[in-house]
């Protein structure tokens, strides 16, 4: 196997192991190499002190800690039937630091050899896990060196070709942009892909409900729903539908707390405060029916007197909302399309928002979550069974 | 009516005054391009605009200028547009295009020459233009650049192009103005950067001699490109004026989407708005109105724009009001200091971003 490496940058694996990577056996699911690996990995995170700054290292790493990973393991009650499908090429988003590494995860348990392109962009998070994870293939888990390679390089259509070559699976994290770049890669034959393009999610929050919760708390779980991630992650919620008798008093109540922490915590750009009124006024110049209700540039809102489909073109991140007063739940179906991936509630149940994605057959809603549980890490994203997914299924007539 | 701003002198209105005479104007120009304009109107009943509620220039909505990127705004025929002004765009970009009409047209002219000659008299004066005449090329599409040195044309007598194709220096043809224009006032003009690199530079280089003691250097364009490269304000004007002898410098500030109504540098540094318009100082917290001396997001009004909503507009750049009715220069109304462009954002999340979208130059 030939790669012509020397535009790459090793932050874990070389040129050696790369070339390799197509020769190597693959793994079981969740073999107890890969699980044991991912458990000294999060000892070694815990343990690095710089990873105390960042929040998003520290969850990763509660994630694949070893009791963690068994009890997602025993959920994938077929997985003597699964082994890994050979080698899997990441392609991390640019702007969310540890996202290379939830990918990996899934990618490893699934048994592949895993490839990684993260992002030009520098963050420590990357550092101290790729500093983490160098430190046990050197020695204790060195039987895994072959198995993984982390690289950087500057966009080539060229390398990305390369690479492209020698994967069985290929998972591109969006934008849209960056899936279609990619995606002038042609894949071999037998290779499969996984995409994860542009989505914007919303929440669905009782009025009545609401008002009986500890404000402070539900102020908290959504300022990391939104703002945590420049309310720009594919979950972030960019409209909040109220449903129930008591909407005014919880809508004064919510975004007002929502506005403390705001102001308190999220370190908003001029730019943005330009950016979120001009998505307003786009919005505006061609719809009738809107009104701006907020009183700042930190929580900016939009009331709307009608959902549809078209909407949710106008979205915008750092603190923007579409706002609207539901009569029936059924109200939010012209916004459940594709691009619609989390529905996030609060006194609403889930399997009511599930019945709706039924009832009407809509093509989006992949996720309905508890309000303030929208980052949470998980093996299921965008409608994937992220680990069966990356895996293959032997089969003798038997599903288990 | 545009006509009772010709009764005055471009800075001879105090704040009470200059602010009656605005917000007047204003409001009647807000008016018209409600009933002309409609994606104008869409965007008036969005921002909930009472017209009795406008007390002063501060009250009249405030449109994003980027939004002159994403719709054609007129607000009169299309076949009455004399020319479409568009802001500099590179390749791949969208640009602002600002459809006039041969009135606003006449306006903007007429204006250009009321501020300026209050700078350097009344007369037209002979023009160096550190350029090429190819940025002129297209009549009907013109860049920034093209757009101010077309603004300034009815302030000259003759403009030359000093610059070639390459951005070479042409010493024939400074030669040949040197000799037909000898010992008098003449104009320099060129943005900041093209004018030290290709111009002050080029001099320095070639030991070139020319008396430039009587010249105005009038300058635009920002200064984030020569800060960068830790060139100031204060080096700019005392370099140029050790090698070239030069000794009035005028900068401004102005943008294609409000052309005529320039902001000039008065010898005190300042930049001056004329009664013709206005900078107001937003907060990007709440957008309410900074005091004077405090940065924030630049707002324009302006009385020029009929054939397009341009009258009041929100830019992407920032600034700060140093004062009004008293600076030194005699001039009266605001003067202010240019920050420049603000930064984009640099968002987390896995979507493309609107900034992302529109990222400017």
């Amino acid at each position: 196997m030939q790669i012509n490496t020397e535009e790459l940058e090793f932050l874990v694996g070389n040129h050696d192991i790369l070339c390799e990577m197509p020769q190597i056996s693959v793994l079981p699911m969740f073999s107890d190499k890969i699980v044991a690996f991912l458990g000294a990995l999060s000892r070694e995170l815990l343990n690095d002190k710089r990873s105390k700054k960042f929040v998003d290292v520290i969850s990763y790493a509660y994630w694949i800690r070893k009791a963690s990973i068994e009890k997602n393991r025993d959920k994938h009650i077929d997985r003597k039937c699964r082994i890994g499908r050979g080698v899997a090429f990441h392609v991390a988003p640019s702007n969310v630091p540890v996202n290379f590494a939830v990918s990996m995860t899934s990618s490893m348990l699934a048994g592949n050899i895993t490839l990684i392109r993260v992002s030009n962009k520098k963050f420590e998070q990357v550092d101290i896990i790729c500093d983490a994870m160098n430190k046990l293939l050197e020695d204790e888990f060195n039987y895994l060196a072959g198995y993984i390679c982390v690289i950087r390089y500057d966009h080539s259509d060229i390398i990305t070709q390369e690479l492209s070559d020698i994967c069985d699976v290929r998972i591109v994290w969006g934008g849209n942009r960056t899936i279609r770049e990619i995606r002038k890669a042609v894949l071999p034959p037998r290779a499969i892909e996984m995409t994860f393009a542009d989505r914007h999610s919303i929440a669905v929050i009782d009025s009545d409900y609401y008002l009986l919760q500890d404000a402070d708390e539900v102020a908290k779980g959504f300022y990391t729903d939104t703002y945590y991630t420049d309310q720009n992650a594919c979950s972030s919620p960019r409209l909040v539908v109220w449903t129930g008798n008591k909407v005014e008093e919880a809508r004064k109540l919510f975004w007002s707390k929502l506005g403390e922490l705001a102001v308190k915590d999220y370190d908003m750009k001029p730019i943005q405060a330009v950016d979120k009124y001009t998505s307003f006024c786009t919005l505006g110049m061609g719809h009738k029916g809107m009104k701006l209700v907020s009183d700042d540039n930190y929580v900016v809102r939009i009331e709307v007197d009608n959902l549809y489909p078209e909407l949710m073109e106008y979205k915008n991140s750092g603190g923007y909302f579409f706002e609207y007063y539901a009569g029936e739940l059924d109200d939010i179906v012209p916004v459940l399309t594709k691009q619609c991936q989390t529905v996030s509630v609060l006194g609403i149940d889930k399997k009511d928002i599930r019945d709706i994605v039924y009832k009407y057959g809509v093509r989006g809603v992949d996720r309905i979550v508890l309000l303030g549980q929208t980052m949470g890490l998980e093996f299921i994203w965008d409608g994937y069974k992220m680990i069966e997914n990356m895996s293959r299924f032997v089969y003798i007539g038997e599903y288990e | 009516m545009i006509d009772d701003f010709y009764k005055y002198n471009p800075y001879e209105l105090d704040r009470s005054d200059k602010n009656q005479l605005l917000t007047n104007e204003l409001v009647e120009l807000t008016e018209f391009h409600n009933n002309r304009c409609p994606e104008y109107a869409n965007f008036l009943e969005a921002v909930n605009y009472k017209k009795n509620s406008v007390n002063s220039v501060e009250d009249i909505p405030f449109f994003p200028v980027r939004l002159f990127k994403e719709y054609d705004l007129l607000s009169v025929k299309r076949e009455d547009i004399f020319k479409v002004m568009t802001s500099s765009g590179t390749t791949g970009q969208s640009v602002s295009k600002i459809y006039v009409d041969k009135e606003t047209a006449m306006i903007q002219q007429k204006v250009m020459i009321r501020i300026l000659s209050d700078y350097w008299g009344k007369k037209r004066l002979p023009m160096i233009i550190v350029d090429t005449p190819a940025v002129l090329k297209d009549r009907q599409m013109f860049t920034a650049r093209g757009a101010a040195i077309l603004g300034l044309q009815v302030a000259a007598r003759e403009m030359v192009y000093v610059l070639n194709d390459d951005m070479s220096l042409n010493n024939e043809k400074l030669d040949a103005f040197f000799e037909k224009y000898p010992d008098q006032p003449f104009i320099i003009f060129g943005f900041t950067f093209m004018v030290w690199k290709h111009f002050y530079q080029e001099l320095k280089r070639n030991n070139h001699k020319y008396d430039m003691n009587k010249a105005w250097l009038m300058t635009g364009g920002g200064w984030k490109k020569l800060e960068a490269d830790a060139v100031s304000r204060e080096k700019f004007k005392n370099d140029i004026n050790e090698i070239c002898g030069i000794k009035h410098f005028i900068d401004h500030y102005g943008m294609v989407e409000q052309t005529g109504c320039i902001y000039a540098e008065c010898e005190y540094g300042h930049l001056h708005a004329s009664i013709f318009s206005d900078v107001i100082i937003r907060d990007f917290k709440d957008f309410s109105v900074c005091s004077h001396g405090r940065q924030g997001i630049i707002q324009v009004v302006s009385a020029l724009p009929h054939s397009y909503p341009g009258h009041s507009l929100l830019t992407e750049d920032e600034g700060i009001v140093l004062g009004e009715d008293d600076c030194p220069c005699g001039r009266k109304g605001k003067y202010v200091k240019i920050i420049g462009r603000m930064q984009n954002a640099e968002l987390r999340g896995c979507s493309d971003t609107y900034a992302d979208k529109y990222r400017r130059t």
